[in-house]
């Protein structure tokens, strides 16, 4: 093992042991706060009421973080997964963000280099975030009749179907055959279902894999006339 | 509620406890970074590459974090604005945090998600409530990311600088298409059928900013690649979502 390749394998084993440090002392900050809080205002959370309402109120929750785990993970790498996590906007900001750097910079999913890029990017969009939102915070007063003025309001309304549009046409373009069939589908099915658009985010699951099962078609077809 | 508990919840301890926490998660940001950084630079990836990252993910970052500031504003006036700035900074998610508070409020005996209902109790109950339900993705992380990884990476790991693509490269594409077709499908079925099955009168804003931001983003596309002027990539996305959202003002809805 030359020494790039030890570096490489200390790089990763830290992250891992990094990401869980800071991960669980995030978990406990974020998960104390709510006491921290209680003791100043002098009322603590109702603990009896916390655990009746728990499961009702967060099971949905529970299943899409362990769907977002599953499918987000192997897209982010270790170090871009744990900070993902951790700032959370991962559909609307954290995903599409990595997997913009990643292209730009023509990195390979799996590959070291696609853990450095999506650790960079996701550790820039977090402190962006924070800083935005502090300095939003910092200026409420005058901000906040900008921000909340009708005239505004349809733009944030908007953010996410403007940025899929955006992501949408950049990888459309690369592969439409690919994207006619889960576009397809998808459209059918909320159409025919509307209620299903209060679960977008687990319908990306089926979507995914619809997308996942014609590219492996293709990538077998084109293994086997020696194309990959 | 005592009239004081909504200025209670925007006070100088609140604005501490909450201020520690973001600047704790602001600090890992930045080791992350310069971790991933050094690791760049030692195993001789480009810097003008990992100079590009960065700079397109600030500014593709900032306007879905003007939309996420909305959000703050929109929660501090029933749950004071450090909690709301704390949530939306730190592990929430613009769609998650308004629909558990709302919620957790029901479930703590209030009337409403309000500054004029709320009590000091009901509020560290929504609080705690509101952070228990979505710290798994945080503890799955911790409990299974280093195996999931080495088990899906451990057989076709690649050296930097290969370029040739396995599958693996290939079904992350195909899973973020169908992430994309996912919403744009919702977009339509909300529009052909958000108002009683096939009646077309639902909003079809979504459709047209989508519509616009892609239009847009074909220009920008085109400019890199048909007039040499790369630099456009940094910002297309950001720039595409800007006239994008630009085209939900125009259409006022």
């Amino acid at each position: 093992m030359d020494n790039r390749e030890a570096y490489l394998d200390r790089y990763m084993r830290n992250t891992h042991l990094l990401g869980r440090i800071v991960s669980l002392a995030a978990l406990v900050m974020l998960l104390g706060a709510p006491f921290l809080i209680g003791a100043v205002l002098g009322a603590m959370p109702d603990l009896g009421l916390v655990c009746r309402k728990y499961l009702s109120i967060g099971l949905v929750w529970i299943i899409s973080s362990v769907v977002e785990f599953l499918v987000y993970t192997p897209m982010l790498g270790a170090g871009g997964s744990y900070l993902a996590f951790i700032t959370g906007n991962l559909i609307n900001m954290k995903i599409p963000c990595a997997i913009n750097a990643k292209d730009m910079v023509g990195a390979k999913s799996g590959t070291r280099e696609n853990e450095i890029i999506s650790t960079l990017s996701i550790a820039t969009s977090g402190l962006v975030t924070i800083l935005v939102l502090a300095v939003g915070v910092a200026l409420l007063t005058p901000l906040r009749p900008v921000m909340q003025s009708p005239r505004l309001a349809p733009a944030f309304a908007n953010v996410v179907p403007a940025l899929f549009g955006a992501m949408g046409y950049k990888y459309y373009r690369q592969n439409i055959r690919l994207a006619a069939a889960p576009l397809l589908i998808m459209s059918i099915l909320f159409i025919l279902a509307p209620g299903l658009t209060g679960s977008t985010g687990t319908m990306v699951i089926p979507s995914g894999g619809i997308a996942i099962g014609l590219a492996w078609l293709e990538y077998r077809k084109h293994q086997k006339e020696g194309r990959v | 509620m005592d009239g004081s508990v909504l200025a209670q919840l925007s006070s100088a301890p609140i604005y501490m406890i909450c201020g520690g926490i973001v600047a704790f998660v602001a600090v890992v940001c930045v080791v992350f970074m310069v971790r991933a950084w050094r690791a760049g630079v030692a195993i001789g990836m480009d810097r003008t590459k990992m100079k590009r990252a960065v700079t397109a993910s600030a500014s593709f970052s900032v306007l879905p974090s003007l939309g996420i500031l909305l959000g703050v504003i929109a929660l501090s006036g029933s749950l004071g604005v450090p909690w709301p700035w704390l949530r939306l900074s730190v592990i929430g998610a613009l769609h998650y945090e308004t629909q558990v508070a709302d919620a957790a409020s029901e479930a703590a005996g209030l009337p409403e998600l309000s500054g004029s209902a709320m009590t000091a109790e009901a509020f560290s109950t929504i609080a705690l409530l509101m952070s228990a339900c979505i710290v798994w993705g945080m503890i799955l992380s911790v409990l299974f990311n280093k195996k999931y990884l080495h088990r899906l990476q451990g057989q076709g790991e690649k050296k930097p600088g290969e370029k040739k693509g396995g599958f693996g490269d290939i079904a992350m594409g195909a899973m973020f298409i169908g992430m994309v077709s996912a919403y744009l499908g919702s977009y339509l079925g909300d529009f052909a059928s958000g108002e009683g099955l096939f009646t077309f009168r639902g909003s079809w804003t979504p459709l047209a900013v989508a519509a616009v931001s892609a239009l847009a983003m074909a220009g920008f596309t085109w400019l890199s690649e048909k007039k040499n002027l790369r630099w456009v990539d940094n910002f297309s996305i950001a720039a595409s979502m800007l006239l994008g959202m630009l085209a939900a003002v125009a259409v006022g809805r």
